[in-house]
Protein backbone atom coordinates (compact mmCIF):
# COMPACT_ATOMS: atom_id res chain seq x y z
CA UNK A 1 0.00 0.00 0.00
CA UNK A 2 1.39 3.75 -0.84
CA UNK A 3 1.82 6.42 1.34
CA UNK A 4 -0.78 8.18 -0.80
CA UNK A 5 -3.83 6.00 -0.47
CA UNK A 6 -3.91 6.15 3.56
CA UNK A 7 -6.53 7.78 4.67
CA UNK A 8 -6.13 11.12 7.09
CA UNK A 9 -9.75 10.28 8.44
CA UNK A 10 -9.92 9.83 11.89
CA UNK A 11 -10.93 6.11 12.85
CA UNK A 12 -14.44 4.98 14.21
CA UNK A 13 -14.66 5.07 17.87
CA UNK A 14 -16.42 2.14 19.87
CA UNK A 15 -15.58 2.47 23.33
CA UNK A 16 -15.99 4.80 25.75
CA UNK A 17 -12.20 6.05 26.07
CA UNK A 18 -10.86 6.45 22.69
CA UNK A 19 -7.85 4.65 24.31
CA UNK A 20 -9.53 1.52 24.86
CA UNK A 21 -10.04 1.56 20.51
CA UNK A 22 -6.20 2.07 20.18
CA UNK A 23 -4.77 -0.35 22.63
CA UNK A 24 -7.31 -2.90 21.02
CA UNK A 25 -5.70 -2.23 17.63
CA UNK A 26 -2.18 -3.39 18.88
CA UNK A 27 -3.83 -5.97 20.74
CA UNK A 28 -4.62 -7.35 17.89
CA UNK A 29 -1.66 -6.71 15.99
CA UNK A 30 0.24 -8.62 18.42
CA UNK A 31 -2.12 -11.24 18.29
CA UNK A 32 -1.64 -11.93 14.27
CA UNK A 33 1.81 -11.57 14.74
CA UNK A 34 2.22 -14.23 17.25
CA UNK A 35 0.04 -16.58 15.06
CA UNK A 36 2.03 -15.85 12.29
CA UNK A 37 4.88 -16.88 14.71
CA UNK A 38 3.07 -20.00 15.76
CA UNK A 39 2.46 -20.95 12.24
CA UNK A 40 6.29 -20.19 11.14
CA UNK A 41 7.17 -22.71 14.38
CA UNK A 42 4.99 -25.33 13.46
CA UNK A 43 6.74 -25.01 9.71
CA UNK A 44 10.15 -25.31 10.90
CA UNK A 45 9.64 -28.39 13.18
CA UNK A 46 7.83 -30.30 10.56
CA UNK A 47 10.77 -29.10 8.22
CA UNK A 48 13.41 -30.33 11.17
CA UNK A 49 11.30 -33.66 11.48
CA UNK A 50 10.90 -34.42 8.04
CA UNK A 51 14.62 -33.98 6.27
CA UNK A 52 16.63 -33.10 9.06
CA UNK A 53 18.00 -29.49 8.19
CA UNK A 54 16.31 -25.85 7.76
CA UNK A 55 14.87 -24.87 4.24
CA UNK A 56 14.04 -21.59 4.24
CA UNK A 57 12.59 -22.17 1.10
CA UNK A 58 10.24 -24.37 2.09
CA UNK A 59 9.41 -22.49 5.27
CA UNK A 60 7.67 -19.63 3.24
CA UNK A 61 6.08 -21.41 0.74
CA UNK A 62 2.11 -21.74 0.59
CA UNK A 63 0.78 -24.47 3.35
CA UNK A 64 -1.18 -26.88 0.96
CA UNK A 65 -5.55 -26.94 2.36
CA UNK A 66 -4.20 -30.23 4.42
CA UNK A 67 -1.73 -28.57 6.26
CA UNK A 68 -3.84 -25.62 6.56
CA UNK A 69 -6.81 -28.28 8.00
CA UNK A 70 -4.46 -29.70 10.23
CA UNK A 71 -3.91 -26.52 12.27
CA UNK A 72 -7.92 -25.54 12.08
CA UNK A 73 -8.28 -26.86 15.48
CA UNK A 74 -5.70 -25.73 17.32
CA UNK A 75 -6.85 -22.21 15.62
CA UNK A 76 -9.86 -22.41 17.21
CA UNK A 77 -8.53 -23.29 20.27
CA UNK A 78 -6.23 -20.48 20.61
CA UNK A 79 -8.87 -17.58 19.26
CA UNK A 80 -11.48 -18.94 21.68
CA UNK A 81 -8.79 -18.03 24.65
CA UNK A 82 -8.00 -14.77 23.14
CA UNK A 83 -11.80 -13.82 22.74
CA UNK A 84 -13.82 -15.37 25.18
CA UNK A 85 -12.48 -12.76 27.89
CA UNK A 86 -14.45 -10.17 25.80
CA UNK A 87 -17.85 -11.65 26.91
CA UNK A 88 -16.69 -10.79 30.68
CA UNK A 89 -17.69 -14.08 31.93
CA UNK A 90 -16.14 -15.60 34.59
CA UNK A 91 -15.22 -19.11 34.51
CA UNK A 92 -14.99 -19.55 38.49
CA UNK A 93 -18.06 -18.24 40.17
CA UNK A 94 -16.90 -14.77 42.64
CA UNK A 95 -18.21 -11.67 43.68
CA UNK A 96 -18.88 -9.91 40.45
CA UNK A 97 -18.51 -5.57 39.10
CA UNK A 98 -16.25 -3.73 39.79
CA UNK A 99 -13.94 -3.73 42.77
CA UNK A 100 -13.16 -0.35 44.80
CA UNK A 101 -11.97 0.88 48.39
CA UNK A 102 -13.07 4.36 48.10
CA UNK B 1 5.64 -10.67 3.32
CA UNK B 2 5.92 -14.49 1.95
CA UNK B 3 3.01 -16.53 1.24
CA UNK B 4 3.12 -18.31 4.35
CA UNK B 5 2.83 -15.26 6.87
CA UNK B 6 0.15 -13.92 4.64
CA UNK B 7 -1.99 -17.45 4.69
CA UNK B 8 -1.25 -17.90 8.37
CA UNK B 9 -2.41 -14.09 8.81
CA UNK B 10 -5.86 -14.04 6.88
CA UNK B 11 -6.33 -17.65 8.67
CA UNK B 12 -6.94 -16.21 12.06
CA UNK B 13 -8.36 -13.27 10.85
CA UNK B 14 -11.12 -15.50 9.64
CA UNK B 15 -10.60 -17.78 12.65
CA UNK B 16 -11.38 -14.49 14.67
CA UNK B 17 -13.97 -13.66 12.58
CA UNK B 18 -15.95 -16.80 13.07
CA UNK B 19 -15.98 -16.75 16.45
CA UNK B 20 -17.33 -13.40 16.45
CA UNK B 21 -20.00 -14.34 13.87
CA UNK B 22 -21.29 -17.39 16.27
CA UNK B 23 -20.05 -17.19 20.15
CA UNK B 24 -20.11 -13.57 20.51
CA UNK B 25 -22.95 -12.86 17.80
CA UNK B 26 -25.01 -15.44 19.96
CA UNK B 27 -23.77 -13.69 23.08
CA UNK B 28 -24.82 -10.15 22.29
CA UNK B 29 -28.35 -11.69 20.97
CA UNK B 30 -28.96 -12.96 24.35
CA UNK B 31 -27.88 -10.36 26.64
CA UNK B 32 -30.01 -7.63 24.10
CA UNK B 33 -32.84 -9.80 25.16
CA UNK B 34 -32.90 -9.78 28.32
CA UNK B 35 -31.79 -6.31 28.24
CA UNK B 36 -34.61 -5.12 26.12
CA UNK B 37 -37.27 -7.49 28.65
CA UNK B 38 -36.89 -5.50 31.24
CA UNK B 39 -37.60 -2.21 29.19
CA UNK B 40 -40.07 -3.00 25.69
CA UNK B 41 -42.52 -5.38 24.81
CA UNK B 42 -41.12 -7.90 22.27
CA UNK B 43 -43.43 -6.95 20.05
CA UNK B 44 -42.51 -3.00 19.91
CA UNK B 45 -39.14 -3.83 19.90
CA UNK B 46 -37.20 -1.05 17.41
CA UNK B 47 -33.74 -0.78 16.36
CA UNK B 48 -33.11 2.92 19.10
CA UNK B 49 -34.58 0.50 21.67
CA UNK B 50 -32.08 -2.21 20.88
CA UNK B 51 -29.66 0.52 21.06
CA UNK B 52 -30.47 2.39 24.31
CA UNK B 53 -30.24 -1.24 26.01
CA UNK B 54 -26.93 -2.66 24.58
CA UNK B 55 -24.70 0.57 23.02
CA UNK B 56 -23.10 1.03 26.62
CA UNK B 57 -22.40 -2.60 27.02
CA UNK B 58 -19.00 -3.49 26.82
CA UNK B 59 -19.54 -6.71 24.80
CA UNK B 60 -21.42 -4.48 22.30
CA UNK B 61 -18.71 -2.36 22.05
CA UNK B 62 -16.21 -5.33 21.92
CA UNK B 63 -18.24 -6.45 19.06
CA UNK B 64 -18.36 -3.58 17.24
CA UNK B 65 -15.24 -3.11 17.06
CA UNK B 66 -14.07 -6.21 16.08
CA UNK B 67 -16.17 -5.93 13.46
CA UNK B 68 -15.08 -2.91 12.17
CA UNK B 69 -11.05 -3.88 12.73
CA UNK B 70 -11.02 -7.27 11.87
CA UNK B 71 -11.90 -6.32 8.29
CA UNK B 72 -9.66 -3.39 8.20
CA UNK B 73 -6.73 -6.24 9.50
CA UNK B 74 -8.00 -7.97 6.58
CA UNK B 75 -7.59 -5.68 3.56
CA UNK B 76 -4.68 -3.54 5.01
CA UNK B 77 -1.73 -3.60 7.85
CA UNK B 78 1.15 -5.77 7.88
CA UNK B 79 -0.37 -8.57 6.55
CA UNK B 80 -3.88 -7.49 4.48
CA UNK B 81 -4.73 -8.26 1.20
CA UNK B 82 -3.59 -4.86 -0.28
CA UNK B 83 0.08 -4.75 0.64
CA UNK B 84 0.26 -8.67 0.28
CA UNK B 85 -0.82 -7.99 -3.89
CA UNK B 86 1.05 -4.89 -4.02
CA UNK B 87 4.36 -6.50 -3.47
CA UNK B 88 3.40 -8.93 -6.35
CA UNK B 89 2.06 -6.30 -8.41
CA UNK B 90 4.38 -6.76 -11.66
CA UNK B 91 3.50 -10.21 -11.45
CA UNK B 92 0.20 -10.22 -11.20
CA UNK B 93 -0.38 -7.59 -14.33
CA UNK B 94 2.09 -9.18 -16.87
CA UNK B 95 0.19 -12.66 -16.15
CA UNK B 96 -3.52 -10.57 -16.56
CA UNK B 97 -2.15 -8.40 -19.76
CA UNK B 98 -0.98 -12.01 -21.79
CA UNK B 99 -4.11 -13.04 -21.67
CA UNK B 100 -6.30 -10.42 -23.69
CA UNK B 101 -3.99 -10.04 -26.77
CA UNK B 102 -5.99 -11.96 -29.13
CA UNK B 103 -9.54 -11.45 -27.53
CA UNK B 104 -12.54 -9.36 -28.22
CA UNK B 105 -14.28 -10.32 -24.93
CA UNK B 106 -13.37 -7.34 -23.09
CA UNK B 107 -14.25 -3.39 -23.45
CA UNK B 108 -12.81 -1.13 -21.57
CA UNK B 109 -14.03 2.66 -21.79
CA UNK B 110 -11.01 4.83 -20.34
CA UNK B 111 -13.59 8.09 -20.57
CA UNK B 112 -16.25 6.71 -18.24
CA UNK B 113 -16.86 9.13 -15.78
CA UNK B 114 -17.45 7.35 -12.57
CA UNK B 115 -19.87 8.43 -10.03
CA UNK B 116 -19.37 10.56 -6.71
CA UNK B 117 -20.79 7.57 -4.62
CA UNK B 118 -18.77 5.47 -5.52
CA UNK B 119 -15.54 6.93 -5.18
CA UNK B 120 -16.43 9.13 -2.36
CA UNK B 121 -16.24 5.74 -0.21
CA UNK B 122 -13.77 2.49 0.17
CA UNK B 123 -16.18 0.43 0.03
CA UNK B 124 -15.42 -2.76 2.21
CA UNK B 125 -13.03 -1.22 3.62
CA UNK B 126 -10.83 -1.99 0.77
CA UNK B 127 -8.51 0.95 0.09
CA UNK B 128 -8.37 2.57 -3.15
CA UNK B 129 -11.58 1.14 -3.19
CA UNK B 130 -12.40 -1.80 -6.40
CA UNK B 131 -11.26 0.60 -9.30
CA UNK B 132 -8.77 2.74 -8.58
CA UNK B 133 -5.36 0.55 -8.78
CA UNK B 134 -4.80 -1.85 -11.95
CA UNK B 135 -5.13 -4.87 -8.88
CA UNK B 136 -7.66 -4.11 -7.13
CA UNK B 137 -9.70 -6.99 -9.24
CA UNK B 138 -7.63 -9.26 -7.59
CA UNK B 139 -7.47 -7.96 -4.28
CA UNK B 140 -11.02 -7.60 -4.26
CA UNK B 141 -11.42 -11.61 -5.53
CA UNK B 142 -8.99 -12.49 -3.05
CA UNK B 143 -10.79 -11.29 -0.33
CA UNK B 144 -14.39 -12.29 -1.50
CA UNK B 145 -13.35 -16.15 -1.00
CA UNK B 146 -14.75 -15.23 2.41
CA UNK B 147 -17.66 -13.47 2.32
CA UNK B 148 -19.55 -15.98 3.53
CA UNK B 149 -17.17 -17.99 5.86
CA UNK B 150 -20.06 -20.05 7.36
CA UNK B 151 -20.62 -21.72 3.80
CA UNK B 152 -18.57 -25.04 3.40
CA UNK B 153 -15.73 -25.74 1.38
CA UNK B 154 -17.79 -28.74 -0.27
CA UNK B 155 -21.12 -26.64 -0.79
CA UNK B 156 -22.38 -24.91 -3.50
CA UNK B 157 -21.00 -21.13 -3.87
CA UNK B 158 -24.21 -18.19 -3.38
CA UNK B 159 -23.53 -17.47 -6.94
CA UNK B 160 -24.01 -21.32 -8.20
CA UNK B 161 -27.19 -21.41 -5.47
CA UNK B 162 -28.63 -18.16 -6.81
CA UNK B 163 -28.03 -19.18 -10.48
CA UNK B 164 -29.35 -22.51 -9.96
CA UNK B 165 -32.83 -20.29 -8.53
CA UNK B 166 -32.82 -18.10 -11.27
CA UNK B 167 -32.57 -20.47 -14.29
CA UNK B 168 -34.95 -22.92 -12.47
CA UNK B 169 -37.99 -20.16 -13.44
CA UNK B 170 -36.68 -19.21 -17.25
CA UNK B 171 -33.95 -19.93 -19.82
CA UNK B 172 -32.90 -16.84 -20.93
CA UNK B 173 -31.04 -16.89 -24.24
CA UNK B 174 -29.54 -12.74 -23.53
CA UNK B 175 -28.77 -11.98 -20.29
CA UNK B 176 -27.21 -9.04 -19.26
CA UNK B 177 -25.43 -9.12 -15.70
CA UNK B 178 -25.42 -5.41 -14.15
CA UNK B 179 -22.28 -4.77 -11.63
CA UNK B 180 -21.07 -7.63 -12.36
CA UNK B 181 -17.55 -6.73 -10.51
CA UNK B 182 -14.82 -9.71 -10.83
CA UNK B 183 -17.27 -12.22 -12.82
CA UNK B 184 -18.73 -14.52 -10.15
CA UNK B 185 -21.76 -13.40 -10.26
CA UNK B 186 -21.79 -14.25 -14.21
CA UNK B 187 -19.55 -17.56 -14.23
CA UNK B 188 -22.08 -19.93 -13.53
CA UNK B 189 -24.30 -17.71 -16.01
CA UNK B 190 -21.52 -18.52 -18.77
CA UNK B 191 -21.25 -22.25 -17.83
CA UNK B 192 -25.15 -23.23 -17.27
CA UNK B 193 -26.26 -21.50 -20.70
CA UNK B 194 -23.31 -21.90 -23.20
CA UNK B 195 -25.88 -21.02 -26.53
CA UNK B 196 -26.69 -17.83 -24.84
CA UNK B 197 -25.67 -14.59 -24.82
CA UNK B 198 -24.50 -12.99 -21.89
CA UNK B 199 -23.20 -9.49 -21.39
CA UNK B 200 -21.86 -8.41 -18.08
CA UNK B 201 -21.31 -4.27 -17.35
CA UNK B 202 -19.31 -2.97 -14.53
CA UNK B 203 -17.89 0.52 -13.64
CA UNK B 204 -14.53 -0.59 -12.08
CA UNK B 205 -12.27 -1.62 -15.43
CA UNK B 206 -9.53 -3.54 -12.80
CA UNK B 207 -12.17 -6.26 -11.65
CA UNK B 208 -13.90 -6.52 -15.79
CA UNK B 209 -10.08 -7.02 -16.56
CA UNK B 210 -10.41 -10.38 -13.98
CA UNK B 211 -13.59 -11.03 -15.44
CA UNK B 212 -12.74 -11.22 -18.76
CA UNK B 213 -9.09 -12.90 -17.51
CA UNK B 214 -11.15 -15.79 -15.73
CA UNK B 215 -13.62 -16.54 -19.49
CA UNK B 216 -10.51 -16.78 -21.43
CA UNK B 217 -8.80 -19.22 -19.22
CA UNK B 218 -12.62 -20.93 -19.32
CA UNK B 219 -12.15 -20.61 -23.05
CA UNK B 220 -15.80 -19.21 -22.52
CA UNK B 221 -17.12 -17.82 -25.84
CA UNK B 222 -20.71 -16.77 -24.82
CA UNK B 223 -19.50 -13.77 -22.57
CA UNK B 224 -18.72 -9.94 -23.10
CA UNK B 225 -17.51 -7.70 -20.44
CA UNK B 226 -17.74 -4.09 -20.82
CA UNK B 227 -17.04 -1.22 -18.68
CA UNK B 228 -20.36 0.75 -18.65
CA UNK B 229 -22.62 2.63 -16.14
CA UNK B 230 -25.63 0.17 -15.29
CA UNK B 231 -27.89 2.88 -14.79
CA UNK B 232 -27.15 4.42 -18.69
CA UNK B 233 -25.99 1.68 -21.07
CA UNK B 234 -25.98 1.52 -24.67
CA UNK B 235 -28.09 -1.75 -25.19
CA UNK B 236 -31.00 -1.52 -26.85
CA UNK B 237 -34.37 -1.46 -25.68
CA UNK B 238 -36.30 -4.76 -25.29
CA UNK B 239 -32.90 -6.94 -25.80
CA UNK B 240 -32.30 -9.04 -22.96
CA UNK B 241 -34.61 -11.79 -21.57
CA UNK B 242 -33.29 -11.98 -17.99
CA UNK B 243 -31.52 -8.94 -16.60
CA UNK B 244 -29.76 -9.88 -13.20
CA UNK B 245 -27.55 -7.98 -10.98
CA UNK B 246 -25.99 -9.49 -7.41
CA UNK B 247 -25.06 -7.52 -4.22
CA UNK B 248 -25.21 -4.20 -6.36
CA UNK B 249 -28.10 -2.39 -5.13
CA UNK B 250 -26.80 -1.95 -1.66
CA UNK B 251 -23.90 -0.46 -3.04
CA UNK B 252 -26.18 2.49 -4.79
CA UNK B 253 -27.93 5.33 -3.41
CA UNK B 254 -31.65 5.24 -4.24
CA UNK B 255 -32.00 7.64 -6.42
CA UNK B 256 -29.19 5.56 -8.31
CA UNK B 257 -31.20 2.60 -7.45
CA UNK B 258 -34.42 4.14 -9.29
CA UNK B 259 -31.94 4.53 -12.18
CA UNK B 260 -31.19 1.24 -12.49
CA UNK B 261 -34.68 -0.11 -12.32
CA UNK B 262 -35.57 2.30 -14.93
CA UNK B 263 -32.39 0.73 -17.20
CA UNK B 264 -33.54 -2.58 -16.32
CA UNK B 265 -36.97 -1.97 -17.30
CA UNK B 266 -36.08 -0.54 -20.77
CA UNK B 267 -33.27 -2.96 -21.48
CA UNK B 268 -35.56 -6.03 -20.91
CA UNK B 269 -37.55 -7.51 -23.72
CA UNK B 270 -41.45 -7.50 -22.56
CA UNK B 271 -41.93 -10.58 -20.66
CA UNK B 272 -38.30 -10.50 -19.88
CA UNK B 273 -37.47 -11.32 -15.98
CA UNK B 274 -35.14 -9.16 -13.73
CA UNK B 275 -34.11 -10.92 -10.91
CA UNK B 276 -30.96 -9.30 -8.36
CA UNK B 277 -29.75 -11.17 -4.98
CA UNK B 278 -29.10 -8.69 -2.45
CA UNK B 279 -29.47 -8.02 1.47
CA UNK B 280 -33.30 -6.10 2.25
CA UNK B 281 -35.43 -8.83 3.98
CA UNK B 282 -34.73 -8.34 7.65
CA UNK B 283 -36.61 -10.12 10.11
CA UNK B 284 -36.53 -8.33 13.63
CA UNK B 285 -35.32 -5.05 15.04
CA UNK B 286 -32.18 -6.52 16.40
CA UNK B 287 -31.01 -8.09 13.26
CA UNK B 288 -31.97 -4.56 11.70
CA UNK B 289 -30.03 -2.87 14.54
CA UNK B 290 -27.02 -5.19 13.86
CA UNK B 291 -27.35 -4.90 9.59
CA UNK B 292 -27.03 -1.47 10.40
CA UNK B 293 -23.84 -1.24 12.60
CA UNK B 294 -22.32 -3.39 10.03
CA UNK B 295 -23.35 -1.26 6.98
CA UNK B 296 -21.58 2.12 9.45
CA UNK B 297 -18.70 -0.14 10.16
CA UNK B 298 -18.04 -1.75 6.84
CA UNK B 299 -18.35 1.31 4.71
CA UNK B 300 -21.96 0.76 2.90
CA UNK B 301 -23.48 4.09 3.47
CA UNK B 302 -26.23 2.80 0.78
CA UNK B 303 -27.02 -0.75 2.91
CA UNK B 304 -29.41 1.00 5.35
CA UNK B 305 -31.58 3.14 2.81
CA UNK B 306 -31.72 0.29 1.03
CA UNK B 307 -33.35 -1.78 3.60
CA UNK B 308 -35.68 0.92 4.62
CA UNK B 309 -36.87 1.38 0.87
CA UNK B 310 -40.24 -0.21 0.08
CA UNK B 311 -38.68 -1.75 -2.90
CA UNK B 312 -41.96 -3.70 -3.75
CA UNK B 313 -43.82 -0.25 -4.44
CA UNK B 314 -40.69 1.17 -6.32
CA UNK B 315 -40.38 -1.68 -8.57
CA UNK B 316 -43.84 -1.98 -9.44
CA UNK B 317 -43.63 2.19 -9.77
CA UNK B 318 -41.37 1.35 -12.38
CA UNK B 319 -44.23 -0.29 -14.68
CA UNK B 320 -42.80 -4.19 -13.77
CA UNK B 321 -45.20 -6.80 -12.54
CA UNK B 322 -45.08 -9.88 -10.50
CA UNK B 323 -43.01 -8.64 -7.98
CA UNK B 324 -41.87 -11.23 -5.71
CA UNK B 325 -39.02 -10.28 -2.42
CA UNK B 326 -38.36 -13.06 -0.61
CA UNK B 327 -35.29 -14.54 1.42
CA UNK B 328 -32.46 -16.34 0.13
CA UNK B 329 -30.71 -19.20 2.01
CA UNK B 330 -27.39 -18.74 1.43
CA UNK B 331 -26.02 -21.82 2.49
CA UNK B 332 -27.69 -25.67 3.31
CA UNK B 333 -26.26 -25.08 7.03
CA UNK B 334 -27.99 -21.69 7.54
CA UNK B 335 -31.55 -22.04 9.18
CA UNK B 336 -33.55 -18.71 7.65
CA UNK B 337 -35.75 -19.41 10.91
CA UNK B 338 -33.18 -19.58 13.43
CA UNK B 339 -30.96 -16.92 14.46
CA UNK B 340 -27.76 -18.96 16.00
CA UNK B 341 -24.88 -17.03 13.83
CA UNK B 342 -24.42 -13.43 12.02
CA UNK B 343 -25.31 -13.18 8.42
CA UNK B 344 -26.27 -10.98 5.78
CA UNK B 345 -29.81 -10.81 5.21
CA UNK B 346 -30.09 -12.40 1.97
CA UNK B 347 -32.90 -11.64 -0.27
CA UNK B 348 -33.87 -12.12 -3.90
CA UNK B 349 -36.03 -9.39 -5.72
CA UNK B 350 -37.56 -10.15 -8.74
CA UNK B 351 -40.19 -8.67 -11.35
CA UNK B 352 -41.57 -9.16 -14.87
CA UNK B 353 -41.93 -6.73 -17.59
CA UNK B 354 -45.12 -7.14 -18.35
CA UNK B 355 -45.72 -8.30 -21.83
CA UNK B 356 -47.07 -5.33 -24.53
CA UNK B 357 -44.97 -3.14 -22.41
CA UNK B 358 -43.37 0.03 -24.02
CA UNK B 359 -39.26 0.82 -22.99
Amino acid sequence: MTQESKSPRAEQQFFDDPAIDRIMGAFMALATEHYVLLDRVRAMERELVSVGTLDRGALAREPSESERAETAIDRTAFVEALMRPLLGEQDAAGATGKFSLK
Amino acid sequence: MDDRSFVAAQDFLLSAKTYWSTTMYRTLRDKSAAANKDVVDEQVETVASIAQCIEDAPLYQFYAWLERHLQRMKYAGRYGLVPYHHERRDDLLSALNQAFDAEKILDIDTSLALPAYYTGVDIHQHPGGVWSDAIAGMVYERGARTTTPLTGAAEKDVHERFTDLVLGECSPTTVLDMGCGFGKSTQPFVRRLPDSSIDAVDLSAPCLRLAADTALQSQAGNVRFRQMNACDTDFDADSFDLVTSTMVLHELPPKTIEELLDEAFRVLSPGGRMVHLDFYCVPDAFRRFVHYGHARRNNEPYMQPLAELDLSVLVESKGFVDVEITPFQESDRVDLNADDAWRFPWTVISATKPEGAAS
